[in-house]
């Protein structure tokens, strides 16, 4: 929080951002391209649904937890949905986002209720509620996917709208997508609620210890079902978005995305002992990482040292946290 | 002398229930005799497949289940839930102890399954592969077609399109896809032979199966050379991938695309415009001659199995083995080529 530190140019946010800065300058001196308003719009667009799934799992990860089951909870409520929309031929814009949005908020509930109820470990907790949640889902619903000669019209319709289009040198167009004034927004409802309310406080507070939290008058059962609620709600609705964005639902989407957007998180300079972290930072460190995968290709990386890089640069930029970090305790 | 006469007359009645049956295989001109059988035999086998519930093992599970309807064994077809390597192992441990007489399979990991597939043959079950030609553990492996002439048709096609100049760039599941990686090297090949003005603008892109991944590299590659105008497509998920970038960038026309693909995924694409030519070959027919080969072996026709057999299925008609040291590798010539003119007739 900027609140600790007296010079804002000392802020973590501050310091990811200058990261994030100097990888977009040597990127963008490997290859110009970089810097088209095509690349730059694209970048953008693939922040949106990992962003909102990062906005969740930040509220957790205060709160000193962590959630591996936000994939499953985005995959269920994307695929019921889109299922539900194909099976009954129902199209609509605002009740499937809605609906999406209260399937991914139960599930999130179920974790709130083991977490706090039987005080089990999150981890623990979430791995088993994202297996239930992928296993009934593929078993009970099915494993098909629904390609775009099925998908639902107007979910189309939401993927394609742009705020601006523009065309390029080849006669093609490209556009910014509009779901980034989603994620804006949303960004923007978590901040203030964390910045501004009692919920909000209570979450970092519960985060930094929970002992002392519920001493200070803290009922910390709320604060955990606000999180995992939250974040299940987020979860739900980042993967119909998803859907709607690539034109199909896959109901085995979302493999192996809690690291990334664990790491995202991390890399924003939430602590992962809960009690820190913040909006700006993770919206920064989802951008890095986004565009660190973005920009493999385009800087020539041989498709064998892609996985090498990413590894490498992650581990190097949550390095650079982790010795802010011990300084700062110094 | 009555098991000589009953055989022919049994082929004959599941020929004439063969061509009666509805099923997504063409069965008119089946090799009935290679797969005839005493009156009261009855085969359990199982076919095995990477991962159960996608359009393409549907596909095949109709082949297997048309196999049972027309022979009157017992055939069916199982896989994991998740394309996982343990858990197809697994499975096979069960067939195993449950005493299948047969186990066709289609390995997600060739490497993975060698040790469960020589036990189960230890045991005296046949086993079968398909989509898996560096397999040692089987009794045959028949694969669709050759993998390099596969590749070279996709770069045909994409070539005559281009008019044989400019930039393509090739996708591949994982650089680990043996198959896949061996039909970019049948394209690449052809195209270094036939079309000397084009050039492979950059590493084969790996795109894990996902179309969201095709799209997101293949995006990528156009920005980082905006001059490519060709993809030659390996995995099933980048003919969707490469339809939405073409459709979102209004690029028909412009850019071409040959690769592997179905009318359920890409057929939306294909009417468009963004796609011109998906190839595939028929998992029902693939399912179907696993399980013919299945019977045979168990028939004890291991003589009549070899190259130069007449399966009597589309694509099946003159087995190959072009492997000498490995005359148990049979390959067909079962690919299907699909235009905006012919989707129609294909619904899966």
């Amino acid at each position: 929080m900027s609140q600790r530190n007296p010079a804002w140019w000392k802020s973590t946010e501050a310091m990811v951002a200058g990261i994030l800065l100097i990888a977009m300058v040597l990127i963008g001196l490997v290859n110009p391209a970089f810097w088209s308003l095509d690349n730059l719009f694209s970048l953008a667009r693939s922040n949106v649904v990992i962003g909102i799934m990062a906005l969740g799992v930040l509220l957790i990860m205060i709160s000193g937890g962590i959630d591996v089951s936000f994939p499953a909870f985005a995959v269920a409520a994307m695929y019921l949905v889109v299922r539900a929309m194909v099976d009954y031929e129902l199209e609509g814009i605002v009740w499937p986002f809605l609906a999406a949005t209260l399937i991914g908020a139960a599930l999130g509930l179920v974790n709130a209720g083991l977490v706090h109820k039987l005080n089990m470990i999150p981890l623990i907790v979430t791995l088993g509620t994202a297996a239930m949640a992928r296993g009934l889902l593929n078993g009970v619903v099915g494993t098909s996917n629904v390609n775009i000669n099925k998908f639902p019209d107007s979910l189309i319709e939401v993927g394609k709208a742009d705020l601006v289009t523009l065309t390029n040198a080849k006669g093609g167009t490209f556009g910014l997508t509009a779901t980034v004034l989603v994620y804006l927004g949303l960004a923007l409802m978590v901040h203030l609620v964390l910045s501004r309310t009692m919920i909000g406080r209570s979450v970092y507070a519960y985060g930094a210890s929970p002992e002392a939290a519920k001493r200070v008058g803290f009922r910390t059962g709320r604060t955990l079902i606000f999180a995992y609620v939250t974040a299940g709600a987020l979860a739900g609705f980042a993967g119909l978005l998803h859907s709607s964005m690539i034109w199909m639902a896959n109901p085995r989407d979302f493999v192996g995305w809690e690291l990334d957007v664990i790491a995202a998180v991390v890399l924003g300079g939430a602590s992962i002992f809960g009690g820190r972290g913040s909006v700006l930072g993770t919206m920064l460190g989802v951008f890095i990482l986004v565009m660190i995968k973005n920009s493999l290709i385009l800087m020539g990386i041989d498709t064998t040292w892609q996985r090498v890089v990413v590894g490498l640069m992650l581990i190097a930029a949550v390095a650079l946290t982790a010795l802010r970090d011990r300084k700062a305790i110094v | 002398m009555k098991n000589f006469m009953s055989v022919p007359l049994l082929g004959v009645m599941a020929f004439g229930s063969a061509a009666l049956a509805e099923g997504p295989v063409d069965v008119s001109n089946v090799n009935s005799e290679l797969i005839e059988t005493a009156e009261d035999t009855e085969y359990t086998i199982a076919t095995v497949v990477k991962v159960d519930g996608i359009a393409w093992f549907d596909r095949m599970r109709e082949g297997v289940e048309q196999f049972a309807e027309d022979t009157g064994h017992d055939t069916y077809m199982v896989g994991p839930s998740q394309a996982d390597a343990a858990a197809q192992v697994q499975m096979i441990e069960n067939l195993i102890a449950q005493g299948v007489d047969a186990i066709t399979v289609v390995p997600f990991s060739v490497e993975a399954v060698e040790p469960v597939l020589k036990k189960a043959r230890d045991q005296g079950i046949v086993v079968i592969s398909h989509e898996a030609s560096n397999i040692q553990n089987a009794d045959y492996d028949i694969e669709a077609f050759d993998n390099f002439a596969y590749g070279q048709n996709l770069m045909k096609v994409l070539g005559e399109a281009m008019g044989g100049e400019g930039k393509y760039v090739a996708t591949v599941g994982s650089l680990t896809s043996k198959s896949q990686m061996e039909w970019i090297d049948g394209a690449v090949a052809y195209q270094e032979e036939n079309f000397p003005d084009m050039t492979l603008a950059m590493d084969r892109l790996e795109t894990y199966d996902d179309a969201n991944q095709d799209y997101t590299k293949l995006k990528e590659a156009f920005t980082a050379q905006s001059d490519i105008t060709g993809i030659v497509g390996g995995p099933m998920p980048t003919s969707a991938g490469a339809g939405r970038m073409i459709t979102e960038s209004g690029l028909e026309g412009q850019v071409h695309f040959a690769g592997t693909g179905l009318v359920s995924v890409a057929g939306e694409y294909l009417e468009n415009g963004a796609v011109e030519y998906i190839q595939f070959w028929d998992p029902a027919v693939a399912g179907y001659a696993m399980n013919m080969l299945a019977v045979a072996a168990l028939e004890g026709r291991q003589d009549q199995i070899q190259a130069g057999l007449n399966l009597g299925l589309e694509g099946y008609e003159d087995l190959t083995a072009p492997d000498e040291s490995a005359p148990h590798k049979l390959y067909g010539a079962g690919w299907v080529g699909v235009t905006s003119e012919n989707m129609g007739e294909y619904d899966f």
